[in-house]
């Protein structure tokens, strides 16, 4: 079958996301998905990437963790699965901002949650797992 | 194209060019830049974001931090944002918040 799988492990710091945007961008243009999408798709790994970085291996204590980041592509669906062996985080219990929030002015709003928001907001379906001691975020883009 | 931002003020308003990715590890320097202008009472803010190629969320929140500082009255303009960038505004509501043009002034 037409399937293609990359993998790359990417050391958890913050100077990394560039990297992870810069190899998923390279791949999905290849795929072509077009630039829209290819964009929403970074953004959406990127506040996760961002999460496991800022969250989950500095709650963890782990200084030197990494993140695996691996982009399989088949006919009609572009999946990204990000691995990583920090602390349990299932951003689907994280509180998203409501309609009503996001309606207030800049002045009178919470911060917070809109990171986890654009990840589910950007991809065509996200899905979180937790198994063998390593979160799975799982990202999906339609090509067809 | 890489980081960097830039700002002046002139005449109480503040400018401040943005260029390459706003993600979480280059937006302290935003919000640093935004401390400064904060400290300036400026009655305008005006954000150029032409050569901004990429914001996370942690780029919007230095733009909610920058207006809840600045209040109501200090009006925010982005000169320039691509068409992602509009995109993620207006995913997240803040695009309700910021006056969007061509060039400044207006």
């Amino acid at each position: 079958m037409d399937t293609t799988t990359e993998l790359r492990k990417f050391s958890a710091n913050l100077d990394s996301l560039e990297q992870i945007r810069e190899f998923l961008t390279g791949l999905a243009i290849k795929l072509g998905l077009d630039k829209g999408r290819t964009y929403k798709l970074c953004l959406a790994v990127d506040e996760i990437a961002t999460n496991i970085i800022n969250y989950g291996y500095l709650k963890s204590g782990i200084t030197d963790g990494m993140i695996y980041v691996m982009l399989r592509s088949g006919k009609e669906m572009l999946t990204v699965i990000i691995e990583d062996t920090a602390i349990p985080f299932n951003p689907f219990e994280n509180k998203i901002p409501g309609e009503d929030e996001l309606a207030l002015p800049l002045e009178e709003r919470p911060i917070g949650g809109l990171g986890i928001m654009l990840a589910k907001e950007n991809v065509d379906e996200f899905r979180y797992e937790f198994e063998n001691g390593k979160n799975r975020n799982i990202f999906c883009v339609n090509l067809r | 194209m890489s980081f960097s931002v830039k700002s002046e003020v002139n005449e109480n308003v503040a400018v401040i060019t943005i260029t390459g990715a706003l993600d979480s590890s280059t937006a302290p320097q935003l919000h640093e830049e935004v401390q400064k202008i904060i400290q300036l009472n400026p009655t305008e803010l005006v954000l150029n974001v032409e050569n901004l190629d990429f914001m996370a969320s942690a780029g919007l929140r230095v733009i909610i931090f920058a207006k809840q500082k600045l209040g109501s009255a200090v009006k925010l303009f982005l000169v320039k944002p691509q068409e992602q960038v509009v995109e993620t505004l207006r995913m997240t509501g803040l695009l309700f918040s910021v006056t969007i043009v061509d060039k400044y002034p207006e």
